[in-house]
């Protein structure tokens, strides 16, 4: 004999599993068009920045010493002397692109420069004038880069004192103690949390009102209602249902995000660090996420199966279903870049906004396992209410069999 | 005869919509759907729920089989209540209506295991009943298609079959016969015959006087969800045809509105 929760369980797996388009559309797909995306981003975005500057970049200058040019110039840039009275024309040709920059250098630039007495206040200093396009790309990529090294000039001339001074970018690294455990910790928890939980509500989206709402619009859940199982069992079974294959394409989605990480990141970070990865977490980090994530599902799919249940269509049900998206991505949001997540217990009470707090808490490795049994427990009740109420609407002919 | 099923002083209105009160006509807010109906079954036999589109045979069959609850009154299964007890009422019911359609994602061979697991019937008996129902309405050849991609007759026969996988006493049909061809319809009505020398009871409704008089022990007519006749059928039509019977009693409810 069989349960009867477990039989209506098995019936919308088969027609979750058997569909293959269903199964292609709501599993695999989404997680495949974020890796791809992500990737491509990633890699336009590493092409935008670092390409523009690799090839010989054309500058024009004037009155530029000679010291200063030959810095430039191994810069990878082209220099060109130009007279003052060029300068107008050198303008126009930025504009169109011919060459990025014009450096004007005052007339005896380097006897002022030698001249400067930091002990007399009030004295005025010479100033450089750069003419660039922050409309072009290469133009104001180039400015940057001449700045740099305009400055790495003006400490070579009158140098005071260096924060942090390197000849390369790796002996720079040894000034930053945070481990890459660190560096992980606080990246995840400033993103992953919010990630996780569109996610796992778009997922959830993607099936309930399907299942719920369908079956009431095609006429099919009357079919189940004249059977003696118990509502709630029916109840139970397309629920635990929904969440599994929700889980099923939130796993999918987030495979595609977590492994398109690395292409997505060395574009963003000036450093090529690779050592991001979900290694720096233990087993324990990854059982207290997997509760956390699965009572979210849970409280996810009983309140849209609650509100497609009230609906009469599909298309209804997403509408009635607005107002709790926009709650949720409100609560997803708040967690955006936020790396500390709050210890005292009552913010744990709170449903979903404790799912997000607990994901920030296990990233950073500050989780305080209460607080994510809280969590559990709490997003656990809120279905169990919501179980109930989908028991009386399932009994209720009004919504059940309204037109 | 042994009596299985009892209606007592059933009444039940639904709310009209403004939008469902323009289409009727009418300023009243609660529509009357079924009005103080009772009457009674006995085992073997079939009865016949006879009236005019709207007269009140789906509703009352949608409470006898326990999808809605009657606003008063109750029906009882076998002295069970469909109000107090409806689970109960569930495992001892078959109804059939087109309004219950089957999934159309799925093929008649899974949905029948389904259901009969919904009713816990053993896989022994279920493998053997789900042959013997197969074969009987031909479904057995197209047990492994898609319901989308059955036609509509084959579509109202795997319903039917599945609306009875677990072999209940009492079987309630809403307009059996219609959508199917002269065929079908005939498959289905000899099938209703031989259910009941089995001694199970058939509550049906129709419009269809011919399906009546063909058909059923006794009936009921029933207009504007009021029972006006409820009688055997050689008794309702010992002096005139079932159809003049009828139309004698609407126009006399209907009188000149009509």
């Amino acid at each position: 004999m069989k349960n009867g929760a477990f039989v209506v369980f098995r019936k919308e797996m088969a027609r979750f599993l058997g569909d293959r388009r269903l199964f292609f559309t709501t599993v695999i797909l989404p997680g495949l068009l974020i890796f791809i995306m992500y990737n491509i981003m990633g890699n336009v975005m590493a092409d935008t920045i670092g390409s523009k500057l690799t090839a010989e970049t054309n500058v024009y200058a004037v009155n530029i010493p000679k010291g200063v040019k030959n810095l430039v110039e191994s810069g990878a840039f082209n220099v060109t002397v130009i007279s003052e009275d060029e300068i107008e024309n050198a303008k126009k040709e930025i504009e169109e692109k011919n060459i990025t920059l014009c450096i004007v250098f005052p007339k005896d630039f380097e006897n002022s420069v030698n001249n400067f007495n930091p002990n007399l206040r009030k004295q005025t200093v010479p100033n450089v004038e750069i003419y660039y396009s922050s409309a072009d790309m290469a133009s104001s990529a180039a400015y940057s880069r001449i700045v740099d090294i305009l400055d790495v000039y003006e400490s070579a001339v009158s140098n005071v004192f260096d924060v942090n001074f390197a000849a390369n970018s790796q002996d720079q690294e040894k000034y930053d103690i945070a481990t890459n455990e660190q560096t992980t910790g606080t990246l995840f928890a400033s993103l992953l949390p919010m990630m996780l939980m569109t996610l796992m509500y778009s997922s959830c989206m993607a099936l309930a009102p399907e299942s719920i709402a369908g079956e009431k619009e095609r006429g099919t859940f009357a079919t189940l209602l004249i059977t003696p199982v118990p509502r709630e069992q029916i109840a139970l079974g397309k629920v635990l249902a929904l969440s599994c294959m929700a889980l099923l394409s939130g796993l999918s989605n987030f495979l595609g995000t977590v492994l398109s990480m690395p292409a997505l990141m060395s574009s963003v970070m000036e450093t090529s660090d690779t050592s991001i990865s979900v290694a720096v977490y233990t087993p324990k980090d990854f059982g207290l996420l997997i509760l956390v994530i699965l009572s979210t599902v849970i409280m996810y799919v009983t309140v849209i199966s609650v509100l497609s249940t009230i609906a009469k269509t599909v298309k209804e049900a997403s509408t009635l279903t607005l107002p709790f998206m926009m709650a949720v991505m409100f609560i997803g949001f708040s967690a955006l870049y936020s790396t500390d997540a709050k210890n005292e217990i009552v913010w744990y009470l709170i449903p979903a906004y404790n799912s997000v707090q607990s994901m920030i808490g296990i990233f950073s490795f500050n989780a305080v396992t209460v607080n994510i049994l809280v969590t559990a427990g709490v997003n656990l009740a809120v279905s169990a209410v919501g179980m109930v109420l989908l028991r009386a609407l399932f009994n209720n002919e009004r919504v059940m069999f309204a037109r | 005869m042994k009596e299985i099923l009892k209606v007592e002083n059933v009444t039940k209105s639904f709310k009209l919509s403004a939008k469902q009160r323009k289409i009727e006509k009418t300023d009243e807010k609660i529509k009357i759907a079924v009005s103080d109906l009772s009457f009674s079954a006995y085992e073997g036999e079939i009865f016949g729920l006879l009236g005019p589109n709207g007269a009140g045979k789906t509703t009352t069959l949608r409470i006898l089989s326990t999808l809605i609850k009657p606003d008063s009154g109750d029906a009882f299964i076998k002295g069970i209540s469909v109000v107090k007890e409806p689970d109960k009422v569930r495992n001892m019911v078959g109804f059939l209506t087109s309004e219950l359609k089957l999934e159309d994602f799925f093929t008649p061979d899974f949905l029948y295991d389904f259901f009969s697991d919904m009713y816990k019937i053993p896989t022994d008996a279920r493998e053997e009943r789900k042959k013997y129902l197969f074969s009987k309405f031909g479904i057995d050849k197209f047990a492994g298609v898609k319901v989308a991609n059955l036609s509509t007759g084959m579509k109202q026969k795997v319903s039917l079959v599945v609306s009875i996988a677990h072999d209940p006493d009492i079987i309630i049909f809403d307009e059996p016969t219609n959508g199917l061809d002269v065929i079908t319809a005939k498959v289905v009505t000899d099938f209703l015959k031989e259910l009941k020398e089995q001694g199970k009871t058939i509550i049906l409704s129709t419009h269809i006087f011919s399906l009546v008089e063909k058909l059923c022990d006794r009936a009921g007519i029933i207009i504007d969800g009021v029972l006006t006749v409820c009688s055997d059928i050689e008794t309702l039509t010992k002096d005139k045809s079932l159809e003049d019977v009828f139309f004698d009693l609407y126009y006399e409810k209907k009188g000149d509105s009509v």
